[in-house]
């Protein structure tokens, strides 16, 4: 053991209140940090993996065309300017695109959809839905939709051509349950029957709301469409690089791609000031633990000018003193952020307990958390910086201080 | 009386304070300290006896003059190599024995040990209880330096100037807050050590007795030193 760091901890005991107090400001800071990181990032990563087991990582589009537009000489001035593409609703080369897009060692999975919006109706209830045709077997290795059913049976669906999935709380709005029977307004105005099969929750509030699923052939007839899809979505290994591979995507097959962070933009933008701002609101507790250590450690300086004279005097260095402070600091950042973490542990695990009921923009009973070492990093960060400004002052100030003036003072 | 010079200083010049109230402290200091000997430094209070002895002790810097321990002139150092002289060739005794409180006796000891880094935690105890044994307080090395007497505390302190095993001694005014006896025992712990252990003692001291018991007595005025006689020969000016 260093000279300073004995001393340190002599002059750590000493002052055992003063120290134990801003000891707390720590560990309090660095477990709430964390507590509420694992919260809001909790909210947040259940929406997201409810968006991707849902509506993919990535989702290939209308086929495009650009228009060289540019290229011609206006002849009148136009102040708007034209639009760069022409779009073509409906994907026509499905099989050719999926078997391409397989080869890339990023995509898990992918399922062509014919999508559509129709209305929908079941005794006196009527409401518009989002129609997703799909191929079970594909959506099914593409999609969570197999976990999201909570009543009836995926399999009473894949066999029977005539059923339907319905998100939960457009079933409840409808007031059907599985095996009843529901109409679909084609756009030609004549209503289609269809039975209930299974009851499906991702847990994103504007799905269930909305979302129907019905076979792609029968889709296809409803909707009146020439073509099998009107879209792919992908499942993708790791969904982070989404947007790398959405622009590639578009570039190599001429088809508009949305990667999911481009389609969730706006919720996700929600998610991330939530979390700033509270990981802001506690910064500002681990500051003032801070503050609370720079008082203690400058008080204790202030108690120890003697003792700083005396060291000062037997050889040591100005950086020992220095180090004898900053040391006392290290301790208490160490231990502080050494229970902050298990305390945050705790916090988190008491928290995800909690009943809370959630029914708008995602669905759960309870409160959402992550388990992240990342969060326990940052707060340990978090708090040794904090604690290293605050004890960097009064270190500085013991070391600056002369002996002599110390000794001499104390002669007279 | 040994010729080898452990401690000299030349010329010292010191100036204290800012503008107006700027001191010439020291004008003019020249003093040689040989191993083994004792010297005492007296004059009246003011005279700058204790600036002279922080810069002999190299935790103050001379406006003008030189510095040597043992042979080698200190000039122009940094404060790490101030430190690590000061570590290894100087021990000093203060008139308020300034111990660490909460330290024991033996822990007090061992503070210049630890810088020092030279023995392990074993070692260094039983150095600390040899020294402390040498000052007659072998039966309280673990005893709060805060629950000793003023004359075991000021012993204390005379072991741990001696930790490191310095050449030098210097001591401010070692007996000045003790009482008669316990002043003539500290001092003559101190001078039996100091020419046991061939060391060079410099004290500054108020009490006749002890400047009387000394090799050499230097008397100060007023930042010079105005007469130098050995030991028994001085005539009381103040
Ligand atoms: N920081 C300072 N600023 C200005 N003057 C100072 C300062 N420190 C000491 N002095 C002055 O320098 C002179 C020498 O002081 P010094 O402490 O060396 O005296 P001394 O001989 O040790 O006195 P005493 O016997 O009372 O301890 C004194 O006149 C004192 O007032
Ligand atoms: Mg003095």
């Amino acid at each position: 053991m260093t000279a300073p760091l004995y001393i340190a901890l002599r002059f750590a005991t000493h002052r055992k209140r003063a120290l134990l107090l801003s000891l707390v400001g720590v560990i309090f800071g660095v477990g709430i940090f964390i507590c509420t990181q694992a919260q809001t990032q909790g909210f947040a990563q259940f929406f997201i993996n409810s968006t991707i087991g849902s509506n993919g990582a990535l989702v290939l589009k209308s086929r495009f065309q650009p228009r060289y537009e540019e290229l011609v000489v206006p002849t009148k001035n136009v102040s708007a300017l034209p639009a760069r593409r022409n779009y073509f609703e409906g994907i026509h080369n499905v099989s050719e695109i999926m078997r391409v897009s397989r080869q890339f060692s990023n995509v898990v999975a992918c399922s062509p959809v014919l999508r559509g919006n129709v209305s929908a109706r079941s005794g006196f209830e009527t409401t518009t839905v989002e129609l997703f045709g799909i191929d079970p077997a594909s959506h099914l290795r593409t999609t969570d939709l197999a976990k999201q059913i909570i009543d009836g049976k995926f399999d009473d669906f894949t066999n029977n051509t005539t059923a339907v999935i319905l998100g939960y709380r457009l079933a409840d709005q409808l007031e059907v349950g599985c095996g009843d029977s529901i109409q679909l307004l084609s756009p030609g105005g004549e209503y289609w029957r269809f039975i209930v099969g299974a009851i499906a929750r991702s847990g994103v509030g504007a799905i269930d709301a909305t979302r129907v699923y019905a076979h792609t052939r029968v889709a296809q007839r409803l909707l009146k469409k020439s073509y099998q899809a009107s879209m792919i979505i992908y499942k993708l290994r790791d969904p982070d690089r989404a947007p790398a591979l959405a622009a590639h995507f578009e570039t190599l097959f001429q088809h508009t791609s949305q990667s999911w962070q481009e389609r969730e933009e706006s919720t996700l933008q929600l998610f991330i000031m939530l979390r700033l701002s509270v990981a802001i609101t506690v910064s500002l507790m681990i500051l003032l633990a801070g503050f609370g250590i720079f008082n203690v450690l400058t008080m204790s300086v202030l108690s120890k000018v003697r003792e700083i004279a005396i060291l000062r005097s037997m050889g040591y260095r100005q950086v020992d003193i220095s180090a004898i402070f900053l040391w006392q600091g290290v301790l208490i950042a160490t231990v502080g952020s050494l229970i902050g973490c298990f305390l945050g542990a705790l916090l988190t695990w008491i928290v995800s307990k909690v009943p809370i009921h959630i029914r708008g923009l995602l669905y759960t009973n309870h409160f959402l958390v992550v388990w992240d070492w990342r969060h326990y990093f940052w707060a340990t960060v978090l708090a040794g910086i904090a604690v290293f400004i605050a004890s960097y002052v009064p270190a500085k100030r013991a070391a600056l201080l002369q002996p002599v003036d110390t000794l001499r003072g104390s002669s007279f | 009386m040994k010729d080898d010079i452990s401690l000299s200083c030349r010329d010292l010049e010191r100036f204290l304070g800012e503008e107006e109230e700027r001191v010439h402290a020291l004008r003019g200091v020249s003093l040689n300290v040989e191993a083994g000997s004792l010297h005492a430094v007296v004059g009246p209070s003011g005279c700058g006896k204790s600036t002279l002895l922080y810069i002999l002790g190299l935790l103050d810097v001379p406006d003008a003059g030189s510095v040597e321990i043992g042979s080698t002139l200190i000039a122009g150092l940094s404060d790490e190599e101030l430190a690590r002289r000061r570590n290894q060739l100087i021990g000093f005794i203060f008139q308020f024995h300034f111990l660490m409180e909460d330290f024991t006796a033996q822990e007090n000891v061992m503070i210049p040990m630890r810088r020092l880094g030279q023995l392990n935690d074993e070692a260094m105890s039983s150095r600390a209880a040899d020294l402390l044994k040498a000052v007659g307080l072998g039966d309280k090395i673990r005893r709060q330096s805060r629950h000793l007497s003023g004359g075991e505390q000021q012993r204390v302190a005379i072991a741990r100037a001696l930790a490191n095993d310095p050449q030098v001694i210097l001591a401010d005014e070692p007996t000045g807050n003790l009482d008669t006896n316990n002043s003539q025992r500290a001092f003559e712990l101190l001078s039996n050590i100091v020419r046991a252990r061939d060391k060079a003692l410099l004290l500054v001291t108020h009490n006749r007795f002890i400047a009387d018991a000394c090799d050499w007595v230097h008397e100060m005025k007023d930042g010079r030193i105005v007469t130098s006689h050995p030991h028994g020969q001085r005539i009381l000016v103040s």
